[in-house]
């Protein structure tokens, strides 16, 4: 309590200086403006810069040798063998099937190999494979498919070593300390605009939860680094994210800052967990039948005891906590559909997760949340394009109408009502179109550099903090900020498409984007709406807006793009195990 | 895998639907964000409505409106208030001439890079040109009679007094119904000119009848002309040009009117710029107009000497007044003080010339007319009433229906220190000089004390 202690005189100081120098007080936020967007921009470039700039080489795993004399290196641990053009090792010959099989990476030297029901079927060591059925197979085995000799075989040591000095002139990810340095003067200067913008409003545990942060973003880093990790941009763009989240929530309910802050704690916690419970790909694959439980349970409670809040049924109260259940469901939504190529052949598996879609979607309805229903059908939308198969399409595209069809019945009113101001919200100023007129107007008045933190109006207005934020951003930090904001999620997007080409499984690569798609929709919906771009439809900013659930989602989101980055050594999802000695 | 790679693309559209909308916002932003600043509802800089910042002070730095969130301050000199309230505005813009509403964009400031924050060490700021003493001075001699007032110095174009009567006290009475206490007389009338029109015809006279030296008009009070009479005071007796002038004789303008001719009367109306709005700082003056019928000698006769259908605003009269002074150019008028640096160093060598709204006159024109005004004091008015000033006027008397008849004093002083042109509108003020000349007298005193 000694720190709350220090934290009020400071406050006292500070004030007590804006009192008895008011034009120089002023000035310092004058000043201050310039140096957080410079800060920020510096901050966020180098961080998107090496996002962007350094790129895994694809690890060789092995050969795959046809007796025709070409051989392919293999560059994924899953992939289809086929006449197709879209397979990952093409044998252009009538007698093979289109997808003929999967060969996929099991464990060092061994490789699972199945069979897609090809049309001719497939011999290995001159024993005919069931098909459906996994087989163990191993370097030198004789696969015959349509008639054609093909084997795989190991990586030699001298590829390998190749492969090893040009996986060490890879770029590295950027050392993460000018960042963090650069990211703390932003806190600490933001805790000094805050009482100069704030005055007497501000609380002494707001500022102390942005100290709090601060420590904790050096301590995570320096615990991984010393692990050996190296890749941190990810984790500080949501650091930085987080700090604007606090300032946000510091401006418009200062006694709100202390519950944000454990809701970013309790994502980081939640973010690592899965992180490492990432790296096991069969674990993984083993927890979605307990995430699909938990989902189930979980929505259907919120069914039966959920509270209502602006015209939606999408709140639980538990002993004075409450949140937002199908917040926490978007983790295992993404979870869910996601998949190894195996499974994506597997109409189980695909049954398994449109029945799954439609009964989120379906709660969604009945809950009357129209904005998170259309991140989760569109979110559905492109994981069901990245899955499709033959088969899979069908039945991806049949639930997809079901959804459409339940989605339309169930919004008809709310979206006639929320479409009819849509676009020419100024002609109702003071009624539907109140909250978006005031985010413009406010947002304008915030010019490119904002009027410093805690000064801004929009606080007044309803849901400034949550569906309003962009224009609360714009207004307390300026446009440049919060199109920065919104350039953070466009990279992170960019990186999980990127880092597909040295892709493990598409398991990760699913999640990687199905998050990503989450992020963006989930972005576009909130700005769009705010600005009247598009009806507004409340959902929240991922890392900006305030609210607990929504902060832990998005920090426990992150394992999902962590799990993709396959740079060397950099990510925390990435066991050391999977690069070669 | 190589179908997933290829089909995760898709995520990108999503992100190029989302970058596409922002920018199409940010050029919204760009484009629309100063309106959408000042929109009403914007709490940053209204509360309840009203502008909740910005100072607006007298040439001399003597607050007149002060607008912050706790409310509107005013001036404790209720004179001041009174007579300035049409030059400062109120905070609810039913003055729509206003400084507050006119220079509404400067007090909220906004610009791209800072929005609507204030840059400014101690706040928003205008200063207007007006001299608040002289207002009420103004506001005094005005007695609660109907009327208008301005001053401006016919160089630099600063408008040094603009009074409107009926006014109120924005402290206190807002009325509300209050349109004729909202109305400007100065910038937004439109009033019948009576004799100060003979200023214009006198001009046209100037340029076009080369005989005029040797003009006479025998003037019998009555001076009756194709059946109707140009009734005078009294008669004027034997009458030259210049004593035409002097005397105000209808009958002689009547005739020089019609040795003009229609034609040249609307081209020297239109010359004058009494036709059309006089424009600055973002303020249009009402405009004036006039009816010079080529068939009917008489309706001709009597637009000649201000009156059938001529209507004058008070502050175009002003600036040509102010272009007979300044050599036949007229100076644009301003009501912002510029309180630059540079300003002030300009000022200090006599630099800060106004910007030229065009030659009303041409030179020899502008100093014959020049000289005309000063008989007409010298003649009629009397140089002892006016006391330490070098001035050159016109009265006026203007008919309008059966009520009183409004009376108008019009013209400039050319002291180095008060180079100033004037207009005293009083609505049914009577006779001539008797009612106006004393409040131009009075205001321009109270001016040359106070700069």
């Amino acid at each position: 309590m000694q720190e709350v202690a220090q934290i009020e005189s400071l406050v006292e100081k500070i004030l007590t200086f804006s009192e008895n120098y008011p034009e120089l007080a002023k000035e310092i936020t004058t000043v201050s403006r310039w140096l957080f967007v410079l800060l920020a921009a510096y901050i966020l470039l180098i961080a998107i810069v090496s996002l962007l700039s350094t790129r895994a080489t694809p690890e060789i795993w092995g050969y795959f040798m046809v007796e025709d004399g070409t051989n392919f290196p293999i560059t994924h641990w899953e992939n289809v063998i086929g006449r197709s053009r879209s397979a990952d090792l093409i044998l252009p010959v009538g007698t093979v099937s289109n997808n003929q099989a999967i060969l996929s990476r099991h464990a060092e030297g061994k490789w699972l190999f199945k069979d897609l029901g090809s049309r001719n079927g497939t011999a290995v060591n001159g024993y005919q494979i069931t098909s459906g059925k996994k087989y163990l197979i191993g370097y030198g085995d004789e696969i015959v498919m349509g008639g054609l000799h093909t084997t795989i075989a190991p990586p030699s040591l001298e590829e390998s070593r190749n492969n090893e000095v040009m996986r060490r002139m890879d770029k590295e990810p950027v050392a993460p300390w000018k960042i963090l340095l650069a990211i703390t003067l932003f806190q600490l200067m933001t805790i000094i605009q805050l009482i100069l913008g704030m005055g007497d409003d501000i609380s002494a545990g707001a500022l102390m939860s942005i100290v709090i942060l601060s420590i904790v973003m050096w301590a995570y880093v320096m615990i991984f680094k010393a692990l050996g990790r190296k890749g941190f941009e990810m984790e500080m763009i949501a650091f930085f994210m987080s700090t604007i989240n606090l300032a946000v929530t510091a401006s418009s309910d200062p006694e709100g800052v202390v519950k944000q802050l454990v809701a970013i704690l309790i994502g980081l916690g939640l973010m690592i967990f899965m992180c490492i419970y990432l790296r096991d790909l069969d674990r993984t694959r083993k927890l979605r039948p307990v995430l699909i439980g938990l989902s189930v349970v979980l929505l259907l409670v919120n069914l039966l005891f959920g509270t209502t809040k602006y015209g939606s049924t999408n709140w639980l109260s538990i002993g004075g906590f409450s949140f937002q259940p199908s917040e926490l469901v978007k983790l295992a939504f993404i979870c869910v559909g996601a998949g190894t190529l195996e499974e994506l052949y597997d109409k189980r598996n695909t049954i398994m997760y449109a029945a799954f879609s439609l009964f989120c979607l379906g709660c969604l309805a009945i809950m009357g949340d129209f904005g998170t229903a259309l991140i989760f059908f569109t979110t559905y939308i492109i994981v069901s394009f990245l899955r499709s198969g033959d088969f899979s399409r069908m039945v991806l595209t049949l639930a997809g109408a079901g959804i459409m069809g339940l989605m339309v019945l169930r919004f008809k009113p709310y979206i006639a009502s929320r479409f009819a101001v849509w676009g020419h919200v100024w002609e109702f100023a003071d009624d539907q179109g109140y909250q978006q007129t005031r985010t413009m107007s406010f947002g304008a008045g915030g010019g490119l550099l904002g009027l410093g933190a805690g000064n801004g109006s929009l606080k007044y207005v309803g849901a400034s903090n949550t569906d309003l934020v962009f224009g609360f951003v714009m207004e307390e930090w300026g446009f440049i900020i919060a199109v920065l904001l919104v350039l953070c999620l466009i990279t992170l997007t960019i990186f999980a498409v990127m880092s597909i080409v040295a892709g493990r499984s598409t398991f990760y690569t699913i999640c990687a984007c199905g998050a990503a798609t989450m992020f963006l929709v989930q972005t576009i919906l909130n700005i769009f709406g705010a600005v009247d771009l598009f009806p507004l439809t409340g959902v929240t900013f991922p890392f900006v807006s305030t609210g607990g659930t929504s902060m832990m989602t998005s920090w426990a989101m992150l394992a999902y793009f962590k799990a993709a980055d396959m740079r060397r050594k950099a990510s925390l999802a990435v066991g050391r195990e999977v690069y070669h000695a | 895998m190589r179908k997933q790679e290829r089909r995760a693309w898709m995520c990108l559209v999503l992100a190029v639907v989302l970058f596409g909308g922002v920018a199409l916002f940010g050029f919204r932003f760009v484009k629309d964000g100063g309106k959408w600043a000042s929109f009403y509802g914007n709490s940053q800089i209204y509360t309840d409505g009203v502008l909740n910042r910005g100072e607006v002070t007298d040439r001399n730095g003597e607050m007149l409106l002060n607008l912050s969130r706790d409310g509107a301050e005013y001036n404790n000199d209720a004179y001041i208030r009174m007579s300035t309230v049409h030059a400062v505005g109120d905070p609810n813009g039913n003055i729509a001439s206003g400084a507050i509403s006119i220079f509404r964009s400067q007090l909220i400031g906004y610009d791209l890079l800072n929005g609507t924050y204030d840059t400014s060490k101690s706040g928003k700021k205008i200063s207007l040109t007006i001299d608040a003493k002289a207002n009420a001075a103004a506001l005094n001699a005005l007695g609660g009679r109907t009327g208008a007032v301005g001053v401006y110095n016919w160089k630099t174009g600063e408008i040094m007094c603009m009074v409107s009567t009926p006014t109120f006290d924005p402290a206190y009475d807002v009325p509300d119904d209050g349109t004729s206490y909202y109305f400007n007389n100065f910038l937004d009338g439109a009033m019948t000119p009576g004799s100060i029109f003979k200023l214009v015809t006198a001009a046209a006279v100037i340029d076009n009848v080369p005989d005029r030296d040797s003009y006479e008009f025998d003037c019998d009070g009555v001076n009756e002309y194709s059946g109707v009479d140009f009734t005078d005071i009294k008669s004027h007796g034997e009458l030259d040009f210049r004593g035409a002038l002097a005397q105000s004789c209808n009958g002689a303008f009547g005739e020089l009117t019609r040795k003009v001719g229609s034609k040249t009367m609307k081209e020297y109306a239109e010359k004058s710029g009494l036709t059309k709005a006089v424009e600055f700082d973002g303020i249009k003056t009402a405009k004036g107009s006039f009816d010079f019928p080529s068939d009917d000698n008489v309706k001709l006769s009597w637009a000649g000497i201000g009156q059938a259908d001529d209507l004058v605003n008070p502050c175009a009269m002003m600036v040509y007044a102010g272009a007979v002074a300044n050599g036949g150019e007229a100076t644009q008028p301003t009501l912002i003080k510029d309180t630059s640096f540079i300003s002030e160093i300009k000022d200090a060598a006599d630099l800060n010339g106004g910007r030229s709204m065009g030659r009303y006159l041409d030179k020899e024109t502008a100093a014959e007319l020049r000289s005309m005004m000063k008989n007409d004091v010298v003649d009629n008015y009397g140089e002892e009433n006016f006391p330490d000033m070098d001035i050159y006027a016109k009265s006026g008397t203007a008919q309008v229906g059966t009520d009183a008849p409004d009376s108008w004093f019009v013209g400039f002083t050319d002291d180095s220190d008060a180079p100033y042109a004037f207009v005293v509108w009083v609505k049914g003020g009577g006779y001539g000089s008797e009612a106006a000349a004393p409040i131009a007298r009075t205001v321009i005193q109270q001016l040359k004390e106070d700069n």
